[in-house]
């Protein structure tokens, strides 16, 4: 690497109000450099990212137009391809895991910051936080060979028994129960994500001042109580941002939907029916796309597609964290 | 309060003799000459002079957010590191103005060491952390090096409790052992003038008593700049005295003076604890 | 007093119903891991570390792609280790404003991206105007996957080390880059080390990302230019197969691979732990 000083970079900084006196360390700057080098690393692999998925994409959104996002046929054979089928299932297995995993967090949060004993809270934290750990594929494996058969046996025909008779509700719950299908992808989808959300409610609960919880306690007011009317209010907003942070996670999620979604290329209104999302076709389609077709690009079109939902949900979601609690 | 005072004049009287039989004055080793001060738009100093002599101990005193701290900071430059800082005037080391451009940071660091308020070992051994300070600036044989590790240390006083662990973890020390290893990771470079900032007020009284007696032994060698919260300590310890308020050098002068008589009403007060 | 009770029935409902979720989630985690045990267990043997991957029929193992995931896993923190180092130190030393805020943004938006477009981004970027698929690609996609990691717990740890340090080291005359490389980095080097442990957990455990650029092979390969097996998609290939063996193979490696990656994670906790307490 070789720095001379008219590339040196001008970012204003600590090292550079060091060596504003005229003196510059030449390890100062070669090291200088290097930070910078780095950082602006950092934005040209995102750049890079950006450019190649709407540069491979870009043919099939000129042949498709806008109907792309629209038209749910998907034919390989007619060369014709839609984004519908995807966009549909991305959505919604990503809706029912936020349903699922929201209220539950919200609970396993409360317990993990208030209910529990003092000396149970970390190991319990511990153990809840390895959940996260576990790779999305042993998820997949997991719900396709276990979760799945006990769908199709179980908990589906249960639902249905439940939820069949009253009308318009009964026919999200009605058909087959075959078990991979979107019902599952959501379930699924939920238990990945609720770790996630959890640490992060823990980490805003527990920053609520405790002057305010104890000013509530004062005058008589129970734990639920103390919860609902302090800490709740307290942390709305930075809940709402966790909650999008992980959607953002549920929307891109790979291997553990494309085990249990069911890969069929329709809409129905049960939730049984299998279907497609974004990420699993892309997964389960693009050893048969060869470089240059159409598919590819129409592959790539889904792939750009996908960043811009998850970058419009994180972009809102660090709007509402400020303190940047992800991770 | 009247205990401490008595016997505060009675060292300050045996200071004064100690003074006067030593005979000789102290040549002038830092001028500081019309200082003022600025946290972007705020002005913290107010167009200070002094003359702080040379192998002398100069204590600033002075309540919570009076300056002193800040003209500390200004004599390494130390300000520099951060952007909107500002120093405006002349500070003379050795007749050098050193807030001039030319006079690189590093290199003018080397010359006036700095010994802060809360220890501040380095996260590595006992010998890296006083190696580290000798290694920035001069190549040194194996043995020269092991030479002014035991050097520095056996000049804070702290050699016979380390000699036979210096490559263990300098974290492990207590706190009164941490802050005289950074005194001796300050003096391992040879400077000339060594700055305290509030050195014992993390410490307990036995801790403090320690360094207090070093500071005494050090300015043979070293000039000697001391921030200190504690009166006793600056009567104890320094020959010349400033007293700040509110960005202003009130008073300065001989260090019995100062206690015994001073010339300004706020300086009494503040002295016989009135506030501050 | 009726009300009162009420109020206090409700407390206690809340409390069972917060109890009973997080028993729920402790239940997942334990029928999680004993699906693994009692599944790959059986399919557990020597060989499986020792043969490499064979056609249905033959006693094959998992050597290969355990070998081949440690290879990418390694040259992908090699390649990224560096760069989110320097990164994160920019951030945390350099960087003000606006230019920094932006970079902080990308690097969460990187942090967060959906792992398979890393996979179709190095797919198009290295795969399809070069040799094809190889373990390059692959390593370079779980480089782009590790990197935000580093850079964020590079940051992050660095902003946690006290400023008194930071001027000790610069009053002695210390250079910047001295500061940051003898001091800086190393009073962080305990959370750094964690994040980074946590990263290779993540990135040894990603399958989407290898799919289109290392792609997997059958046998063994140590060429960085040819496609290689890892023990994510070998297990993802395995387990959607019809042949009962190597479904039990594919149990056998879920189970290898989550014991490594919670013991990763697991490690990462015992090695922020001490250092945690001496930091206050």
């Amino acid at each position: 690497m070789t720095v001379d000083s008219s590339t040196a970079p001008t970012v204003s900084s600590v090292a550079a109000s060091l060596t504003k006196r005229g003196h510059v360390d030449v390890g100062d700057g070669v090291f200088r450099f290097a930070l910078n080098a780095a950082a602006v690393a950092v934005l040209v692999i995102l750049g890079a990212i950006v450019v190649l998925l709407f540069k491979g994409g870009f043919p099939a959104l000129k042949e498709f137009g806008l109907g792309f996002f629209l038209s749910t046929d998907w034919n390989p054979v007619t060369e014709h391809y839609g984004a519908g089928v995807m966009l549909y299932g991305t959505l919604i297995t990503s809706l029912i895991a936020m349903v699922l995993a929201f209220p539950a967090s919200l609970g396993i949060a409360l317990f993990l910051t208030e209910v529990a004993p003092e000396r149970f809270r970390r190991p319990i934290g511990t153990a809840i936080q390895l959940l996260a750990a576990i790779p999305s594929i042993i998820y997949g494996m997991w719900g396709f060979f276990v979760v799945s058969p006990l769908m199709a046996s179980t908990v589906q025909p249960f639902l249905t028994s439940i939820f069949g008779p009253i009308p318009l509700i009964g026919m999200l719950f009605s058909g087959a129960p075959v078990g991979t299908g979107i019902l599952t992808a959501g379930l699924i989808l939920a238990l990945m994500i609720m770790p996630f959300i959890t640490a992060m409610f823990v980490e805003i609960f527990t920053s609520v001042p405790p002057v305010l919880k104890e000013a509530a306690y004062g005058v008589g007011a129970t734990m639920n109580e103390v919860f609902r009317a302090v800490t709740i209010p307290y942390g709305r907003t930075a809940l709402v941002g966790a909650v999008m942070l992980g959607l953002g996670r549920a929307l891109g999620e790979t291997m553990a939907v494309t085990f249990v979604i069911g890969n069929a290329n329709r809409i129905a209104a049960t939730l049984y029916s299998p279907g497609a999302s974004i990420a699993s076709t892309i997964a389960n389609e693009f050893p048969e796309a060869g470089p240059g077709s159409m598919k590819l690009h129409a592959l790539l079109e889904l792939g750009f597609s996908l960043f811009v939902i998850s970058f419009l949900v994180l972009a809102l979601a660090r709007a509402l964290v400020r303190n940047r609690m992800e991770g | 309060m009247n205990i401490e005072l008595s016997e505060m004049s009675e060292q300050l009287r045996q200071r004064r003799a100690a003074a006067i039989d030593d005979g000789r004055e102290a040549a002038t080793k830092i001028s500081i000459e019309a200082l003022d001060f600025f946290y972007g738009d705020s002005k913290a100093l107010h167009t200070i002079d002094m003359k702080i002599p040379e192998k002398r101990v100069t204590a600033m005193i002075g309540p919570s957010g009076c300056g002193k701290s800040t003209l500390l900071r200004v004599l390494n430059r130390m300000y520099d590191l951060y952007p909107g800082q500002k120093a405006v005037g002349k500070v003379l080391l050795d007749g050098e103005d050193i807030l001039s451009p030319d006079v690189p940071a590093a290199a003018l660091r080397r010359r006036v060491g700095m010994v802060f308020q809360k220890p501040t070992p380095f996260p590595m051994s006992i010998r890296d952390n006083i190696a580290f300070g000798i290694k920035l600036g001069e190549r040194v044989s194996k043995s020269e090096l092991d030479d002014r590790i035991e050097w520095s240390l056996t000049k804070a006083a702290l050699w016979n409790e380390v000699k036979d662990r210096l490559h263990s973890s300098a974290v492990g020390l207590s706190g009164g052992q941490q802050q005289r290893l950074c005194i001796a990771r300050t003096v391992a470079v040879k400077p000339e003038v060594v700055l305290l900032d509030e050195p014992t007020s993390a410490l307990d009284p036995i801790s403090t008593a320690r360094i207090e007696e070093l500071i005494d032994e050090l300015k043979s060698e070293f000039t000697i700049v001391i921030v200190t919260h504690n009166m006793q300590q600056a009567a104890r310890c320094s020959d010349m005295t400033g007293f700040f308020l509110l960005g202003k050098l009130i008073e300065f002068g001989q260090t019995s003076d100062i206690f015994t008589a001073p010339k300004d009403e706020r300086t009494q007060d503040y002295i016989t604890g009135r506030f501050g | 007093m009726k009300m009162l009770d009420r109020r206090l029935l409700t407390d206690r409902i809340v409390r069972i119903v917060a109890s009973i979720l997080a028993l729920l989630a402790l239940v997942l985690l334990a029928w999680i891991l004993w699906t693994l045990v009692w599944r790959g267990a059986t399919a557990l043997s020597l060989s499986v570390f020792t043969e490499p991957t064979m056609p249905p029929g033959r006693n094959g193992g998992l050597a290969n792609a355990v070998v081949g995931s440690l290879i990418q896993v390694a040259i992908g923190l090699a390649i990224a280790t560096p760069i989110g180092l320097l990164a994160g130190t920019w951030l945390a030393e350099v960087g003000r404003g606006r230019f920094a805020d932006a970079v902080r943004f990308v690097n969460d938006v990187l942090l967060s991206a959906p792992s398979i477009l890393i996979g179709l981004f190095v797919y198009e970027l290295l795969v399809k105007p070069f040799a094809g698929f190889s373990a390059i690609a692959g390593s370079a996609a779980l480089a782009v996957l590790i990197l935000p990691v580093v850079v964020r717990a590079t940051e992050d740890m660095l902003r946690l080390v006290p400023g008194s340090l930071r001027e000790a080291a610069f009053a002695l005359g210390a250079s910047h880059h001295s500061v940051v490389v003898h001091v800086l980095w190393r009073a962080a080097r305990a959370g750094i080390v964690t994040g980074i442990l946590l990263a290779v957990a993540r990135a040894a455990g990603e399958t989407a990302p290898l799919l289109f650029t290392s792609l997997g092979n059958l046998g063994w390969s140590f060429d960085l230019d040819k496609p290689m097996a890892s023990l994510p998609v070998t297990i993802y290939q395995y387990a959607g197969s019809p042949f009962d063996e190597w479904v039990a193979l594919a149990w056998a490696g879920a189970l290898v691979i989550t014991v490594g990656v919670l013991a990763l994670n697991i490690l990462s906790r015992v090695v922020l732990a001490p250092r945690g307490k001496a930091s206050k």
